[in-house]
């Protein structure tokens, strides 16, 4: 089934990969370290109808993901129905006070969603987690895809499937479709940040300008850009590749000299449209998440297509219990850390780590969630000119454009080392381009 | 009910000229059930470019931007109020109040407030008001009000250990308390009758209204007092914050005069 000719190009493509800047960067005790980020060239194929149910529920998931920020800051229905414990948003980093009664252009939150699934053995998808906030990766499979059809333009001849070159049209869709007037812009934190080749290969793709803070200004209540002579012009919508914490000093974080101040107070007018929205912090986190599936019925009133991998709140007494009578079995993971952080296996753990453990779980039940571990189906990758099976998961893009947009492709992470169930490329992972298959 | 004249005035100088400077100021009253605003000037400079909202408390808010070097900020706000007409402020529905019920930055109690509520027994037919009153008076009894010892950045478990602090220090325990009982509480920054800098107290909810406590001074508040804005703690009423281009050294003077018309 698979392509040889595409496979001796794999070096080609990662040398191509790194002329062209693919590279994020790492810091780790504070130094700032580019790494390369090493792509298989052994795709991962999704057949059209699997995906088709895919995109069904991912559709699906975002839309009511964006109801439920525009309760959450609006009318709460959510919680007065008791549906969603109010602890888990108040008690929650994610939830900004600042977003109160705050409604964005068309009341679209979240416009760019990463949804991360894995695949188990039995074939069933799971959503592992949402990113509402600033999910990064699909730069890396639009361009290794467009470095392989140039490679090996064979392989693309024996295989139909979807052109996921198309990402950056339903981006800029998506970005003119809030558009208040004016320009787009990619705002980007700058060189060092750690997805720096994305910001400026999807600005390249879509025709916008890529900025820094330092080039936009408010002034009169609108927001513009400030070209090299000093001329002004009014920028619509801002795709802003920066966390909420950072984006203006005078309402988030007063350090942040990366941010534009006061540009939170003209996007409270409605003159400016944020990509994605403030505060989408309280939708994907990791406590909130459990209640996800249940948020499709309130919201939507129809049964959930995705499915959870089977989790368990510790702050409810019974999934407690669950907790502790099969703890070896579970994965437990603090609903504050992302990037692979703050993910434990009971079962590897030291009887002394685990007493530990309890204890704290135990004195903050909330912070935590249990999963069962998923027994993912693997995928191969090469290694050495030798197929081995690897854990992988696939990180969908979902667009909210004047209607939900799924990309027909998706960034698959796998874990480089066989023992590992952690793909995060913050942790050393590599890529793989997603086919779908067009029939 | 009282017919007062207030003037809150501000002003920063800076010891060499800075640009680029960008502000937003909340210390605006505004006409509630408790208060009617009248005759309303704000005064701000530099004032080349202003505008205006709320805030998502509610506060009314002034931004501005000056690029023009300048070496002085100054903020005016005079008028007449007639306070006293409530003893309490209609609020929204209990499940829209998740964000005055948990603690916040300032009011996240630690050890010794944790140990101290332990103290406290209510009894049983007490209703969320009198909790709220019941330990304002033993705050009262416990804390000493002294200047200097606290700052801006004193929370409500530092100031608790210390055992003595101001206005800010006394608002952000006692709404640390009231959340410990359960109960939502919010901070308010105003203006007292006299002479003297802001002042801070606490609004308490109870049957969709909030009711005002004055724990520096242990008095229910009637009319003697001018709210500004209100949030969860000291940060979401910062009077005044700013940044700017430039090297200077701040000096900053307020005054509040409040007296009866």
């Amino acid at each position: 089934m698979y392509d040889l000719d595409l496979f001796e190009h794999t070096d080609t493509v990662n040398e191509l990969l790194a002329r062209y800047g693919v590279k994020f960067g790492v810091y780790k005790n504070n130094v700032f370290k580019e790494q390369l980020f090493p792509f298989d060239a052994i795709p991962r194929v999704i057949e059209k109808q699997e995906f088709d149910w895919l995109e069904r529920g991912l559709k699906q998931r975002v839309v009511a993901l964006n109801l439920f920020l525009k309760d959450i800051y609006g009318e709460k229905k959510i919680i007065r129905d008791k549906v969603v414990p109010e602890e888990f948003v108040y008690a929650s980093s994610g939830y900004l006070a600042q977003c109160e009664g705050v409604r964005p252009v068309k009341d679209i939150y979240s416009h760019i969603s990463g949804i991360d699934l894995v695949q188990g053995k039995n074939k069933e998808w799971y959503v592992l987690e949402d990113n509402l906030r600033v999910p990064s990766g699909a730069s890396y499979p639009m361009i290794a895809r467009e470095l392989c059809r140039r490679s090996s333009p064979r392989t693309f001849q024996n295989y139909k499937l979807e052109d996921n070159r198309n990402y950056a049209d339903l981006l800029r869709r998506t970005m003119d479709n809030v558009n208040v007037g004016g320009h787009t812009v990619i705002l980007t934190p700058g060189r060092y940040n750690a997805a720096y080749f994305e910001h400026s290969y999807l600005a390249e793709r879509t025709g916008v300008h890529l900025v820094n803070g330092r080039e936009l200004t408010v002034e009169d209540d609108k927001l513009y850009f400030v070209d090299y002579s000093g001329k002004k012009e009014r920028v619509g919508a801002v795709y802003r590749r920066i966390s909420d914490e950072y984006l203006d000093p005078m309402n988030f974080n007063p350090e942040s000299v990366i941010g534009i101040p006061h540009i939170y107070d003209i996007y409270r007018k409605g003159n400016v449209a944020l990509l994605n929205a403030p505060g989408n912090g309280i939708a994907d986190d990791k406590g909130i998440y459990y209640f996800v599936p249940k948020m499709v019925k309130y919201y939507l009133g129809e049964e959930p297509i995705l499915q959870n991998a089977p989790t368990y709140l510790p702050f409810y007494e019974e999934d407690m219990r669950y907790v502790l009578e099969h703890f070896d079995s579970l994965v437990l993971k603090d609903v504050a850390e992302a990037g692979g952080y703050g993910v434990v296996f009971g079962s590897s753990m030291t009887a002394k780590q685990k007493e530990d453990f309890i204890a704290l779980l135990k004195k903050e039940p909330r912070r935590f969630i249990a999963q069962e571990v998923i027994d993912f189906l693997d995928i191969d990758i090469m290694e050495k000119g030798e197929m081995v099976p690897r854990k992988a998961d696939l990180r969908a893009f979902v667009l909210m454009a004047d209607e939900p947009l799924v990309w027909k492709s998706g960034l698959t992470r796998f874990s480089r080392n066989p023992d590992s169930f952690i793909v995060n490329s913050s942790q050393g992972g590599g890529f793989k381009d997603t086919w779908v298959l067009s029939r | 009910m009282k017919n007062l004249h207030f003037r809150y005035a501000m002003r920063i100088s800076f010891d060499s000229p800075v640009t680029n400077h960008r502000f937003t100021v909340k210390c605006i009253p505004q006409t509630d059930e408790r208060q009617i605003i009248e005759n309303l000037v704000v005064s701000v400079f530099p004032n080349q470019s202003l505008s205006q909202d709320r805030d998502s408390f509610g506060n009314r808010c002034i931004f501005g931007h000056c690029e023009m070097e300048h070496q002085k900020f100054e903020i005016v706000v005079e008028g007449d109020a007639r306070t006293g007409r409530s003893p309490c402020e209609t609020g929204d529905a209990s499940h829209m109040l998740g964000l005055y019920r948990y603690q916040s930055f300032y009011t996240i109690p630690g050890e010794k407030i944790n140990a101290y509520f332990e103290k406290f027994s209510f009894s049983e037919n007490m209703n969320d008001y009198e909790k709220g009153v019941f330990m304002m008076h033993r705050l009262y009894e416990d804390f000493r009000y002294v200047q200097g010892i606290t700052n801006i950045q004193t929370t409500a478990e530092e100031a608790m250990e210390l055992g003595c602090g101001v206005c800010q220090d006394y608002s952000h325990i006692l709404i640390s308390l009231c959340h410990l009982a359960g109960i939502p509480a919010r901070y308010v920054v105003g203006m007292l009758t006299g002479e003297g800098a802001s002042h801070a107290w606490v609004e308490i909810y109870q049957d969709e209204k909030w009711y005002a406590l004055d724990p520096t001074n242990n008095l229910i508040v009637d009319d003697q007092h001018i709210k500004i804005s209100h949030g969860r703690d000291y940060r979401d009423c910062l009077i005044n914050q700013g940044v700017f281009t430039g090297c200077a050294k701040q000096t900053q003077e307020i005054q509040v005069v409040v007296e009866e018309n």
